[in-house]
C-alpha cells in the first residue's frame, strides 16, 4: 500500500508541475494562437529575480530573504510583470503574424532573456534556500514523501479550482472564455481584446512564477536552463491536451507525469535510460488516435 | 515532369542563389585565413539544412521541429563508415562486422547519410504525416526527442552521449559549397514538380487541392523524405567539418537556429531560405568580431561577451515584427522586377 | 586580474618586436570566454595565466618570456575548431582546449592535425587524450573513473560501507565515468554488495521515483554512489536527505565548492574526492598560499577544485620544454611522457606513451558535516584501472 501511494505521490507532483506549465501555455495560446517559448524563461527569470546580478560562484540572495508571505507575491508578481511587459513590447505587434513567426518571435525573445541571465549571473548555476521548511519528509497514508511534494500537489488543485472558479464567475473570466473560442467573435461582441490579452499573459506569468518557487525550492538550483525541460513536456501536454482546451491541458500534463513516473518504476535498469524515447512514442501514438487532442477545443479544428 | 516554360520562368532563382554562394567561397578563398574558411563552411553547412528544412516546411505549409533528427541520423552514419576499423572497434563495438570494416571517402559518406535519412524519413513519415497543423509541429518534435534519446544511450553503437572522434576532417570549403549548391537545386527541382506544386496548393487550398485529387499524405511524404535525404546529408558532412559528433550537437539548439533562419528569410521562399542564413549568419559574425574588439584609432572598443546573443534575438524580433512573413515573403529571386507571388497561385502554374 | 592582463600584455609588446616569429613561444587558448563552458574555463585559465606569469617573473621558458593568444569558442563546438584554427594561425606552440572533453576536442583535433599539443584545461574522459584526440593530446586533470574508484576504495576501508547503492545521471560521459570507476572497484572489495542501482537525467525536474526504489530496500544502503554534476547534483542531494535517506553519499569532483551548499542546509555524511583544498585547509601549505595568490590576483577565492588543473598543466608543459630544450612537438610529448610521479602543487602526475592523463591519483577526501566542508583524509586507490578497464 505504501509502495503504491509513493508512486501515486511521484507521479501527481510531477504532473502538477506539467500541469502548470501547461496551463500557462494554453492559456495564451487560447487568447492569441501563439506557442509561447519564452514562458521556460519566464521560469529561470522568476527565479533569478530573487538574486542580486553577480557572476561569483557563491549567489547572492536578495528578495531571496524575503519572509514567504511577501516572497510568494514578490515572485509571482515577478512572473507576471515579465510575462505583461514580453505582451506589450513584442507580441502586441505579432497579432496578425502567422503562427510560426509568431512562434520564432517568442523564440527569439527567449533566447534575448537567457543570454541576459546569463549575461548577469553566468552560467554557473546558484544555489538558493527557498522556503527550506519545506524540504521536512511527512508520513501520510503509508508513503513518507517531502513536505513540498505534498504542498505541490495542493498548490496545483487550489490553483484549477481558483482559475476555474475565475474563468466561470468572473466578467473577466467569462471575457477569456469567449476569446479563446472565437477571439473575432468576441472581439465584435465587445470584449476589450487588450484587456483579456494582458490577463492572459499576467496569468500564465503568475504560473510560470509558481512554477519557479517550486522548482525553486525542490532543487535548491537557479539555473539558466531550469524552466526549459518542464516548458517542453508542458508545451506536449498542451497538445495531446486539446490546443486552446485548459482542462485538457491539465489532464494531459498529469497524464505526462504518471507515464514518466511509471516508466521510471517498470521498465528493467537496462531500458530506464531510454523512458524519454517511449513518452515520446506514447505522444506520437495519442497524436496518431487523437489528433485533436484529448479534448479538442471548440473553434481550433482545422479544416480539412 | 514540369513543363519547359516553368523551368525557364524559374531557373534564375537556383542560378542567382548559386552565384550568392559561389561568390561567398571565393571571399573566404581569397582571404585565406582559415577560422574565416571555417566560417563559411559553417554557413554552407546552415544552408543545406534550412533549404533541407524549406523543403518540407516551406512547400507543406506544416512546422517541422523534427528535422534535425535526420542530421542527427546522417551525422551518425558518416561516424560509422569512415572511422578507421580500429578506432571504431574501441567507440562504437556493437556494430555489425560489415560495418566496422568499412572505410568510404566522405562524399559517399554524404550519400549514405543522406539514403539513411530517408528511409527512417519515410518509416517516421508514413505515421506522422497523416497529421496536420500543430499536431504534426508536436509529433515531429517528438521524433526528435526519441530519436535523440535513443542516440544519446545507446552505447555499443552510437557511444551515447560521448563524442565520437576520428572522422577524417574536411577542411576544403568547396565540397561544402557544391553540396549548398546541390541543395539549392534539388529543392528547386522539388518546388517545380508536379508533387512540389500539388504539395503547396496543398498548403494554400486544402481544400480545394484535395477535391481536384491532390493526396496531401502522399505528396508531404515524398517532400519529407526527399528533405529527410537533403539534411541527412548535411549532418554527414557537418561530421566532417568539426570531426566529431555528438547526438547533443543534433538537437534543440540546431533545431531553433535553422528554423529561425527559415522564418527570418521567408518561410515559403527558397530565396528566403538561402538569405535567411547569409544575412544572419553574417550577422552573427559581424557582431562577434565587435564583441573581440575593433579598433579605432588607439582604443579598441569591444561589446561586452553575451551582447551577441542578445542582438541577435532582438534584431530577429524585430525583422519579423516588420515583415511578418521574413525577408522574402513567398517571393523568390528572379533577377526580374520583384513580383509578389499571390498565396492563391502557387509556383505561377 | 587587471594587473596580470598588464603584465601580460607588456610582455607581449615587448616580445613581439624583439623575436622572429618561430623564436617566440606562444601558448594559444581556444576556450570559452562566453556562454555556458565559461564559469569553467575561466577558472582553470586563470590559474594556468598565474602559472605562466610566475614563470615569466622568473625569466621565462628556455630564456624567452611566453606569449599568450585567446579565441573565443562561444561555447559551440563548430566556433571551436574556429577557435583551434585561429590561435594555430596565430602561431601557437601549445593549444589549450575547453574544460570539457566534448567541446574542446573540436579545437583539439584542430591542433592535432597541425603537429601541436593540445592540453585540455580540466577534461576528465580518457578520450581526451590519445585514445581519442590523438598521441599528441593530454589533460591536464585526473580520470573520472579514478574518482569513483577512491571513492569506493575509501568508504570500504575507512568507513566499513558494505552495501552500495549505485545512482546514475545518464546527461554526461563524465558521470558515466565516475560510476564506471566505482563498477570497478566493486569486486575487488571482499563482501562489499550493491544492492541496487537506478538513473536519472540532470533536467529531471523530479527524481522522486528514483527516490521511492532507494526507500522500498529493506534496509537503507551504507553509501550511495552519486555519479552526477551540476546543476541537477543539487537537486538530487536535496531531494535525497529531504526524502529523509541519510547513507552516506559519495560524489565525483563535480561536486566540489561550497557555493552551493545553502541550498541543502545542514548538509551532513556527504564526501568528495578533491585534488586540492579551496577551503584553506588543505595538507599542503603551498595549496594554500596559491589559494591566496589567485584570489589577489582575480579578486574572489577559487569556486572548485577545478581551478587547479590549469596551474598543472602549465607547469607540466614548461617543464617538459625546459628537458627537452625546444617547444617542438615530438620531443616536448616524448619529455612528458617520461613523467613518472612528477611532483606538482597538486599531487604526483604521470604519463605514459599509452596515456595522456592520471589513471591513479592522490585524493584528498573532503567531508561536509553540518553544512560545514574540510578535508579529512586522503586516499590513492591501490592500483591504477587498467587502460582497457577504461576503454570499455
Amino acid at each position: 500500500m505504501g509502495g503504491i501511494m509513493q508512486v501515486v505521490f511521484d507521479a501527481l507532483s510531477l504532473g502538477s508541475l506539467y500541469a502548470l506549465g501547461a496551463l500557462g501555455i494554453a492559456l495564451i495560446f487560447g487568447v492569441m494562437r501563439l506557442v509561447n517559448f519564452a514562458h521556460g524563461d519566464v521560469i529561470a527569470f522568476s527565479v533569478f529575480a530573487l538574486l542580486w546580478p553577480s557572476v561569483d560562484a557563491v549567489a547572492i540572495i536578495f528578495a531571496g530573504n524575503l519572509p514567504w508571505f511577501l516572497l510568494i507575491p514578490f515572485t509571482l508578481a515577478v512572473g507576471a510583470g515579465l510575462s505583461v511587459l514580453s505582451e506589450v513590447v513584442v507580441f502586441r505587434r505579432f497579432r496578425r503574424a502567422n503562427p510560426a513567426t509568431m512562434m520564432i518571435a517568442s523564440f527569439a525573445l527567449g533566447f534575448v532573456i537567457r543570454y541576459f541571465l546569463l549575461m548577469l549571473f553566468s552560467s554557473r548555476p546558484k544555489s538558493i534556500s527557498l522556503l527550506p521548511g519545506l524540504s521536512q519528509p511527512v508520513e501520510i497514508l503509508g508513503a513518507r514523501i517531502p513536505l513540498l511534494q505534498l504542498i505541490t500537489i495542493l498548490v496545483t488543485i487550489g490553483v484549477l479550482i481558483g482559475l476555474t472558479a475565475f474563468l466561470r464567475r468572473t466578467r473577466f473570466g467569462l471575457e477569456m472564455r469567449a476569446a479563446a473560442e472565437n477571439f473575432t467573435m468576441a472581439r465584435m461582441l465587445g470584449v476589450r481584446a487588450n484587456r483579456v490579452i494582458m490577463g492572459a499573459f499576467a496569468l500564465s506569468g503568475a504560473l510560470a512564477a509558481a512554477i519557479a518557487l517550486i522548482l525553486g525550492s525542490q532543487t535548491g538550483t537557479a539555473n539558466i536552463m531550469m524552466g526549459a525541460s518542464v516548458m517542453l513536456m508542458a508545451f506536449i501536454a498542451t497538445v495531446i491536451g486539446g490546443m486552446g482546451s485548459l482542462a485538457g491541458a491539465v489532464i494531459a500534463g498529469f497524464a505526462l507525469g504518471a507515464i514518466a513516473t511509471v516508466m521510471q518504476v517498470i521498465l528493467p535498469p537496462d531500458a530506464r535510460a531510454f523512458r524519454d524515447a517511449f513518452v515520446y512514442g506514447a505522444v506520437i501514438l495519442v497524436l496518431i488516435f487523437r489528433p485533436q487532442g484529448l479534448l479538442a477545443a471548440r473553434g481550433t479544428k482545422e479544416r480539412v | 515532369m514540369a513543363r519547359p516554360s516553368i523551368l525557364r520562368r524559374t531557373i534564375a532563382t537556383p542560378l542567382i542563389l548559386s552565384a550568392l554562394l559561389v561568390a561567398f567561397a571565393l571571399a573566404a578563398w581569397f582571404a585565406g585565413s582559415r577560422p574565416f574558411n571555417q566560417t563559411v563552411i559553417d554557413i554552407f553547412l546552415q544552408v543545406v539544412f534550412v533549404v533541407g528544412l524549406y523543403t518540407f516546411v516551406g512547400n507543406s505549409g506544416v512546422i517541422s521541429f523534427g528535422h534535425i533528427a535526420f542530421a542527427c541520423l546522417g551525422g551518425y552514419v558518416a561516424a560509422w563508415t569512415t572511422i578507421k576499423p580500429m578506432m571504431k572497434g574501441s567507440a562504437m563495438p556493437g556494430l555489425p562486422d560489415w560495418l566496422m570494416q568499412m572505410e568510404i571517402p566522405y562524399w559517399a559518406a554524404a550519400l549514405a547519410g543522406g539514403g539513411f535519412a530517408a528511409f527512417w524519413a519515410l518509416v517516421f513519415g508514413a505515421v506522422l504525416m497523416r497529421l496536420s497543423g500543430i499536431a504534426a509541429s508536436i509529433a515531429t518534435f517528438a521524433m526528435l526527442a526519441m530519436v535523440n534519446a535513443i542516440y544519446s544511450n545507446w552505447s555499443s553503437v552510437t557511444a551515447a552521449t560521448s563524442s565520437v572522434v576520428g572522422i577524417p576532417i574536411l577542411r576544403s570549403i568547396w565540397p561544402y559549397m557544391i553540396a549548398a549548391i546541390l541543395a539549392v537545386f534539388i529543392a528547386w527541382a522539388f518546388s517545380i514538380s508536379r508533387y512540389g506544386l500539388a504539395l503547396r496548393a496543398a498548403r494554400d487550398e486544402p481544400t480545394a487541392a484535395a477535391a481536384s485529387g491532390v493526396n496531401i499524405a502522399r505528396v508531404r511524404l515524398i517532400a519529407f523524405v526527399i528533405s529527410g535525404a537533403i539534411m541527412g546529408a548535411g549532418g554527414a558532412l557537418y561530421a566532417h567539418s568539426i570531426g566529431i559528433v555528438t547526438p547533443d550537437t543534433f538537437y534543440l539548439g540546431l533545431t531553433f537556429t535553422t528554423l529561425s533562419m527559415l522564418v527570418v528569410g521567408g518561410m515559403g521562399s527558397l530565396s528566403g531560405a538561402v538569405l535567411g542564413v547569409l544575412i544572419l549568419s553574417s550577422l552573427i559574425q559581424g557582431l562577434r568580431w565587435l564583441e573581440a574588439g575593433v579598433q579605432i584609432g588607439t582604443s579598441t572598443i569591444a561589446l561586452p561577451g553575451g551582447v551577441q546573443e542578445i542582438a541577435l534575438g532582438a534584431v530577429m524580433i524585430l525583422i519579423l515584427m516588420f515583415r511578418p512573413t521574413g525577408i522574402m515573403g513567398n517571393s523568390e529571386l528572379t533577377g526580374r522586377r520583384a513580383r509578389t507571388e499571390k498565396p492563391g497561385e502557387p509556383g505561377t502554374t | 586580474m587587471n594587473r596580470l592582463t598588464a603584465i601580460l600584455a607588456a610582455t607581449t609588446c615587448l616580445s613581439g618586436a624583439a623575436f622572429a616569429d618561430d623564436e617566440r613561444i606562444i601558448v594559444g587558448f581556444a576556450t570559452a570566454e562566453t556562454g555556458f563552458m565559461q564559469a569553467y574555463d575561466k577558472p582553470a585559465q586563470d590559474a594556468a595565466m598565474i602559472r605562466i606569469a610566475e614563470i615569466n617573473d622568473a625569466g621565462g621558458l628556455l630564456g624567452k618570456q611566453i606569449e599568450v593568444v585567446n579565441a573565443d569558442t562561444k561555447t559551440d563546438r563548430a566556433e571551436g575548431a574556429k577557435a583551434g584554427l585561429s590561435v594555430i594561425d596565430q602561431g601557437a606552440d601549445l593549444v589549450v582546449v575547453s574544460c570539457d572533453y566534448d567541446f574542446g576536442a573540436p579545437a583539439a583535433l584542430a591542433a592535432e592535425s597541425n603537429g601541436l599539443i593540445s592540453f585540455f584545461l580540466c577534461a576528465e574522459s580518457i578520450k581526451a587524450g590519445i585514445q581519442g584526440v590523438g598521441p599528441n593530446s593530454f589533460s591536464a586533470s585526473v580520470l573520472g573513473a579514478v574518482q569513483g574508484a577512491t571513492m569506493a576504495e575509501w568508504a570500504y576501508n575507512k568507513k566499513e560501507a558494505r552495501t552500495f547503492y549505485r545512482l546514475l545521471d545518464t546527461w554526461t560521459e563524465y558521470n558515466k565515468s565516475i560510476c564506471d570507476g566505482f563498477d570497478w572497484m566493486m569486486p575487488q572489495l571482499a563482501d562489499a554488495e550493491l544492492v541496487g542501482q537506478d538513473t536519472f537525467l540532470n533536467e529531471d525536474a523530479s527524481i522522486a521515483a528514483q527516490i521511492t526504489r532507494i526507500k522500498s530496500l529493506p534496509e537503507e544502503p551504507d553509501a550511495i554512489m552519486l555519479c552526477t554534476m551540476m546543476p541537477g547534483a543539487v537537486s538530487a542531494i536535496k531531494q535525497l536527505r529531504a526524502a529523509g535517506i541519510n547513507s552516506m553519499i559519495l560524489n565525483g569532483s563535480g561536486v566540489d565548492g561550497s557555493y552551493w551548499l545553502s541550498a541543502v542546509p545542514d548538509l551532513s555524511n556527504f564526501f568528495v574526492p578533491v585534488q586540492g583544498s579551496i577551503y584553506g585547509d588543505d595538507p599542503n601549505p603551498a595549496v594554500n598560499e596559491f589559494n591566496a595568490k589567485y584570489t589577489e590576483v582575480t579578486g574572489g577565492a577559487p569556486a572548485t577544485q577545478y581551478t587547479y588543473p590549469g596551474y598543472v598543466m602549465i607547469d607540466v608543459w614548461a617543464k617538459a620544454v625546459e628537458r627537452a630544450g625546444t617547444t617542438e612537438t615530438s620531443a616536448v610529448v616524448a619529455e612528458l611522457e617520461k613523467m613518472k610521479g612528477e611532483p606538482t602543487l597538486f599531487g604526483p602526475r604521470t604519463f605514459t606513451s599509452e596515456l595522456h592523463h592520471q589513471n591513479q591519483a592522490r585524493y584528498l577526501i573532503v567531508e561536509t558535516n553540518n553544512g560545514t566542508p574540510g578535508v579529512v583524509d586522503e586516499w590513492t586507490i591501490s592500483s591504477p584501472i587498467p587502460v582497457a578497464d577504461l576503454m570499455k
